[in-house]
């Protein structure tokens, strides 16, 4: 029992990192960044080179990719994005295709087996009542802790923390107070990359670095968002606890195999019953019109 | 402070402005009176750049709907194609018609988030100065702001321009949609606005509950200046009198 739920929350904090990037940039600037999960793997490389290539010490190397994920993500609006924002169809079929190039070409360079794999931080674990536990999940669960806690000050206490709770919520008036769109646009890109970096070099030393897992990163994010209600943090932290919860228990009582099928299966049953997600917009509170 | 010189302003083959020319003096409380669609907001709008925002986002994805010609001057400076947020940097800050607040954002979020451009230690300076102006905001601090009346959320709208510390304030129709006691709250609101030495121009329908506090006023029609004068002239002219006065 205490296992399950040790491993539930871990899992769980794993999809709220999956998520995290993904959430924000839709968040802030409405695009649905469908080459999340390509920036995901695309860190990975980047770190695995950083250090395997140009033999960077890890404490460089990990931060540098952050960096190097968020001038991709800038990058990303200024090139494909800026002429086509507002236009969600659009948004959706460019990074879907930018995220499938990515992941492709890293097929095509080799990117796949065992060839490739990230260090863990500390190697070791420890016991919590007879549960074993290593110390990179223990990092997993203390930095998403800590990156929630942060952003959530960043956003509401920050001038561009609050440059993007307007833009989000009021893009002309937001405008008639100096706060510019492109460049907010731009910035939830490149925070959003840089996100799905810090997810990608806590949690790829504990599997494998290779395209496919980029695939399904983006479909945990996608799930979590979609069930959270997009736009909802709240809302996406208490997805990715169901999600995560429904995962362990699946792989105890059913089979690990089966896990996948829990963020499709609740895609599924929320777009049936609440479409709008958990604590999606329309339903958080009646408002005066 | 402000020169509008045959400003035209066309949307695909319609004309939304024409040859409008007008003047705000440093000091003065200007209006611009226009029943609907006259082209107030269209007016206020390539004030604050929104339009010209507007259309680079329209030109970027190859439309060319929006058409923009003539004279925009700010303190002897042409600002007609420069972005909104350098113009508010120079002290034009707008409030939009219809009071458009962040709905999910408390009041002070309201605020400080409209402080964007404004160094932090003002920014509470200016609240205070928010709440001293509307007291009944004080209680409301940390309601939604989706969930204040429309009354109170034009008070709210008025208080954010206000933390963006304007030289020129421009109110696109501040009274539209309020009961006429809430309409003269108002309107005494901005005469003490006007004295913290802030330039106004403000728009409305009707010219009733701004007469007594405008310098100067300009009527206009389909986008063109029809008349224009002081206070005294306007309120003297038989057909301002009956179409915007009411009597
Ligand atoms: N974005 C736009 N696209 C197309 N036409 C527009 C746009 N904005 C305004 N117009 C047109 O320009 C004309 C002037 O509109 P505007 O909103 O400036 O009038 P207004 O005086 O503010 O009216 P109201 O009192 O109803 O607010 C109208 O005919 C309107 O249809
Ligand atoms: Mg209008």
């Amino acid at each position: 029992m205490l296992s399950l739920f040790i491993y539930g929350v871990i899992q769980s904090v794993t999809l709220a990192l999956y998520a995290l990037g993904f959430s924000l940039t839709y968040g802030i600037s409405g695009v649905a960044n469908f080459a999340h999960g390509g920036l995901y793997i695309l860190s990975g490389f980047i770190a695995w080179s950083l250090m395997n290539t140009l033999r960077l010490p890890i404490y460089l190397a990990l931060p540098l990719t952050v960096v190097i994920a968020g001038l991709i993500g800038f990058a990303l609006y200024w090139g494909l994005l800026v002429r086509i924002r507002g236009i969600p169809l659009a948004e959706v079929v460019v990074t879907f295709a930018a995220g499938i190039a990515i992941l492709e070409f890293l097929v095509w360079i080799g990117l796949y087996g065992f060839y490739y794999n990230l260090p863990i931080f500390i190697k070791g674990g420890i016991e919590i009542q007879g549960v074993a536990v290593d110390y990179q999940r223990l990092f997993v669960l203390g930095i998403g802790v800590i990156l929630a806690v942060l952003l959530w000050l960043f956003v509401h206490h920050t001038k561009i923390g609050l440059a993007f709770r307007g833009i989000a919520q009021n893009e002309h008036t937001a405008l008639t107070f100096g706060i510019e769109s492109d460049w907010t646009g731009a910035l939830s890109l490149a925070v959003g990359s840089a996100l799905s970096a810090i997810a990608a070099v806590l949690i790829l030393p504990m599997g494998v670095l290779e395209s496919t897992v980029g695939y399904e990163v983006l479909i945990f994010a996608v799930a979590v968002a979609i069930v959270g209600g997009l736009e909802s943090i709240p809302g996406m932290i208490i997805a990715s606890f169901i999600i995560g919860f429904g995962q362990i228990a699946v792989a105890k009582y059913i089979g690990s195999k089966w896990m996948v099928i829990v963020p499709l299966g609740a895609i599924a049953f929320i777009l049936a019953v609440r479409p709008s997600g958990l604590l999606g917009k329309f339903k958080e509170l009646e408002e005066r019109v | 402070m402000l020169e509008v010189k045959n400003l035209m302003v066309f949307f695909e083959n319609a004309i939304a402005l024409n040859d409008l020319s007008l003047e705000v003096e440093k000091g003065k409380i200007v209006a611009v009176l226009g029943s609907n669609s006259a082209g107030k907001t269209t007016l206020m709008n390539t004030i604050s750049g929104l339009l010209v925002d507007m259309k680079k986002k329209e030109d970027r994805r190859g439309g060319e709907r929006i058409t923009l010609l003539g004279a925009l001057k700010f303190e002897g400076e042409d600002i007609l194609t420069i972005k909104p947020s350098l113009r508010v940097r120079k002290g034009i800050v707008l409030s939009r018609e219809r009071h458009p607040v962040f709905r999910e954002s408390d009041v002070v979020e309201n605020l400080k988030i409209a402080g964007y451009l404004t160094e932090k230690h003002k920014v509470k300076e200016e609240m205070e100065d928010v709440f001293q102006l509307f007291p009944h905001l004080t209680k409301l601090r940390h309601r939604k702001a989706g969930l204040l009346s429309g009354g109170e959320q034009q008070m709210l709208a008025i208080g954010m321009a206000l933390v963006a510390r304007p030289r020129l304030l421009l109110m696109d129709e501040p009274l539209l949609g309020l009961s006429p006691a809430i309409q003269s709250d108002l309107a005494r609101a901005i005469r003490d606005i006007h004295k913290k030495n802030i330039t106004i121009l403000v728009t409305e329908q009707f010219a009733r509950p701004l007469m007594p506090i405008i310098d100067r006023g300009y009527v206009i029609e389909n986008g063109m200046l029809v008349i224009s004068g002081t206070r005294e002239e306007l309120a003297d002219n038989p057909e301002v009198r009956a179409s915007y006065l009411g009597v």
